[in-house]
């Protein structure tokens, strides 16, 4: 078995079948199948005991006048319909959809600017990778408690700068309501930008330069090679990039409440910080399950869309 | 055919290794899962009732935080050595977090044996079935309930039962900065006793002295939000008030209330009398760093404005053209709904011995809050602060705002201070965001 069987194409040498036919109880389909759902057991238990099991008992509770304390009682649909008709709930859906709308696209367009920036060689590119991915790193409890102090209108690092460029705002940053949601975008966008730099960097990585090369050859300029290569060949990358970035800008709670506690008067009041609220702070635990349900069936609906539409503009090679 | 052989071969090889690790792993995860279940089960604070030694232990929820902190924690002790069943353990965190943390601390019957709250905040919680009654309490002449003032022990009535024994009742006054007066040529000794005398001061004490539009330097320290709710008394000074006295109907659109919102709205939007959409923090730091010349808040300041080295001068809040409106606050201690006989027995002793006057001298003496009950206030010495908050003619007059509402506090968050913020944004007339705020008010009235 020396010289012979290297000569030959590896798939030739039949280990299996020079071993003698072993007696097997279970086909090889089930075997695999028991090995994958055994691997699968941690995650799914888990996934079992903190997810499916919380969603379903949320969505007991959002059909309540649950409040902790007290046994719940069944209350129908009471709180769907009361929902239909709540300022404060369509305050906080506006909101919500203002943020994301904003937020979502701009961390995504940043996030390729900033990664097709740093795969350039110059010097400084690890440190300026670094920067901007560190806010993604850091708690964001911590960042929030930084931003407020930056923008303070009295002791603020910030405020101080734009005042000298003639930027003052009447009041606080975070006080005015002309500001107030600009500032927390910018925070958002700020903390996450650097993680999806992350991933469309590794995509860039991952394109071969002789398609740049032949681009180059069929004499294509800077605009065109990234409008037909880097562009389409990113697009895996972008799909996940923008499900992952709206369905978190939709969800956006915990930098608001420490910035603004969704003030002034709600004008950055999120439907996590309402669910927060009513929950929390109202003591209506089952009203608070009705909104949360609204907002996962409209976080899901939103994702199946969007996957829908970028999956057809995807690009494999 | 031969390429599906070798793969075959190779997985069964992986798999053989790769079986006894992932029994492992899934019989440990089973196992975390049963351990947190039983964890769950068993877990409670409420199963203990006394200690080692045979001692009643109380777990005393509280947010002094402050100066106000060591103080609450030598009465504790002292009342732990007076006698030898009952020990009381305080466990001090911050207001806000002590609100957000209660309800599922007690719902998961992992909570405190003693819970102080402010007063404003108890019917909330009483209407939800969080607090037990606590009548039987003032009902035992041992406990020398009459000694208290009669505001203090009212605040923590809800719906006809109090829930709550005073911790502590103090009117809120007018700390003035001496120093600024002088600079804008006023008496330093002539604090404002009027509405119409503050804001005749106003310009004075106003200053902006790049002119940008943005005072450097401003007359008051009001805050809007996260605060003791000064603003909101100040509707009293005309009569006005955001309900009635038995708090069934919104007055919040009167128009002694709307009179009173638009003396304070102009005279803040237009003149600038304070920076707009501060918190109670905001506020404080604003008058500590010398930023702002009138500050009206409690005595737990005293000590950072004495820290801060501020030459500052004490009076009653100036009076209204038909009121004094002076805003008092009181916390109370109440009891998680289900307290044993034996914690509750336990606790009342504690509640006595706070209030009776040895406590009270001790409190007073280190935490500069007035004492709970008049006959000992000439015993405290130690600080000349309690004799001013607690000054005859300063607690005559002195009110809790929305006593015995349940939905007080959603009130004051959820309606009347962003109507204030929006007042003061100039998003609409006072008149209008008034009434509609009004409208809501009302209707979480009749919830």
């Amino acid at each position: 078995m020396t010289t012979t069987s290297t000569a030959e194409p590896r798939v030739r040498a039949p280990r299996a079948d020079t071993s003698p036919p072993r007696r097997r109880r279970m086909s090889v389909t089930a075997r695999r199948s028991l090995t994958a759902w055994l691997f699968l057991t941690p995650t799914l238990l888990i996934l079992i005991a903190f997810t499916v099991y919380p969603m379903v008992q949320a969505a007991y509770l959002s059909f309540t006048d649950y409040n902790l304390i007290r046994a719940a009682q069944w209350v129908g649909l009471d709180n769907y319909i009361e929902l239909l008709s709540d300022d404060a709930f369509w305050n906080a859906f506006g909101n919500t959809v203002l943020y994301a709308a904003v937020v979502t696209p701009v961390t995504v367009v940043l996030a390729l600017a900033f990664a097709l920036m740093l795969n350039q060689a110059f010097v400084g590119r690890a440190f300026a990778r670094t920067a901007i991915f560190l806010p993604f790193i850091v708690s964001l409890g911590i960042i929030a408690i930084a931003w407020a102090f930056l923008l303070d209108p009295n002791i603020g690092l910030l405020s101080h700068w734009l005042s000298l460029v003639g930027i003052v705002p009447e009041q606080g940053w975070l006080s005015d309501p002309r500001y107030a949601m600009a500032a927390v975008m910018v925070v958002g966008v700020w903390k996450n930008v650097g993680f999806y730099m992350v991933i469309y960097l590794a995509g860039l990585q991952s394109i071969p330069v002789d398609m740049y090369e032949a681009a180059r050859l069929d004499g294509a300029g800077v605009w065109q090679r990234f409008r037909n290569v880097t562009l389409p060949l990113l697009s895996n990358q972008t799909l996940l990039v923008s499900v992952l970035a709206l369905i978190a800008t939709l969800q956006a709670f915990d930098q608001i409440y420490v910035m603004t506690r969704g003030g002034p008067f709600f004008r950055t009041e999120t439907l996590v910080m309402l669910v927060y609220r009513e929950g929390f702070q109202e003591l209506r635990f089952g009203y608070a399950s009705a909104i949360s349900f609204v907002l996962v069936l409209f976080v899901f609906v939103l994702s199946m869309v969007q996957f829908g539409y970028l999956r057809r503009k995807q690009v494999t090679y | 055919m031969k390429t599906q052989h070798r793969r075959r071969s190779r997985e069964r090889g992986l798999f053989r290794t790769i079986r006894p690790l992932t029994a492992i792993a899934a019989l440990s995860i089973a196992g975390l899962a049963l351990a947190g279940c039983t964890g769950q089960g068993s877990g409670g604070g409420g199963g203990d009732e006394t200690d080692a030694s045979g001692k009643v232990t109380l777990d005393f929820w509280n947010g002094f935080t402050g100066p106000d902190g060591p103080a609450l924690e030598k009465v504790i002790d002292d009342f732990n050595a007076s006698q030898d069943e009952v020990e009381v353990t305080a466990n001090i965190m911050p207001w806000d977090t002590l609100y957000q943390k209660v309800l599922t601390s007690v719902a998961g019957s992992d909570g405190p044996d003693i819970i102080a709250m402010s007063a404003s905040r108890m019917p909330q919680f009483a209407s939800q079935g969080l607090f037990e009654g606590l009548d039987d309490y003032y009902t035992d002449d041992a406990h020398d309930s009459a000694a208290l003032a009669e505001t203090a022990v009212e605040a923590s009535v809800y719906d006809g039962v109090n829930y709550g024994v005073p911790v502590n009742f103090t009117p809120m006054m007018m700390y003035y900065n001496k120093d600024l007066f002088s600079a804008a040529g006023l008496d330093p000794e002539a604090p404002p006793a009027t509405w119409d005398e503050l804001a005749a001061m106003v310009p004075k004490l106003t200053v902006d002295d790049n002119g940008d539009g943005k005072p450097e330097q401003y007359a008051l320290a009001i805050a809007d939000h996260e605060t003791v709710p000064v603003m909101a008394s100040l509707l009293w000074g005309t009569g006005g008030g955001i309900t009635n006295a038995d708090g069934t109907e919104s007055t919040l659109a009167d128009p002694a209330s709307i009179e009173a919102l638009d003396f304070w709205v102009s005279l803040i939007r237009d003149q600038k009398a304070t920076q707009i959409g501060m918190s109670g923090a905001d506020a404080d730091k604003l008058f500590q760093t010398q930023k702002a010349a009138i500050e009206i808040v409690g005595p737990w300041m005293t000590t950072g404005f004495d820290e801060a080295g501020l030459n500052y001068g004490l009076a009653k809040p100036p009076a209204g053209p038909s009121d004094e409106a002076v805003l008092a606050d009181v916390v109370s201690m109440g009891l998680p709904a289900g307290t044993s006989d034996a914690k509750k027995k336990a606790a009342y002793e504690f509640f006595a011995y706070w209030n009776s006057a040895e406590g009270q001298t001790t409190w007073a003496d280190g935490s500069g809050f007035p004492p709970n009950r008049a006959d000992v206030a000439d015993k405290v010495t130690a600080s000349p602060y309690p004799a001013i908050f607690g000054a005859e003619d300063v607690t005559s007059v002195s009110k809790t705002l929305l006593p015995g509402i349940a939905a007080g506090g959603p009130i004051m968050e959820t309606i009347f201070n962003p109507s204030v913020q929006k007042a003061l944004n100039g998003e609409g007339s006072v008149q209008d965001i008034f009434t509609a705020a009004s409208e809501q008010v009302q209707a979480e009235l009749d919830k």
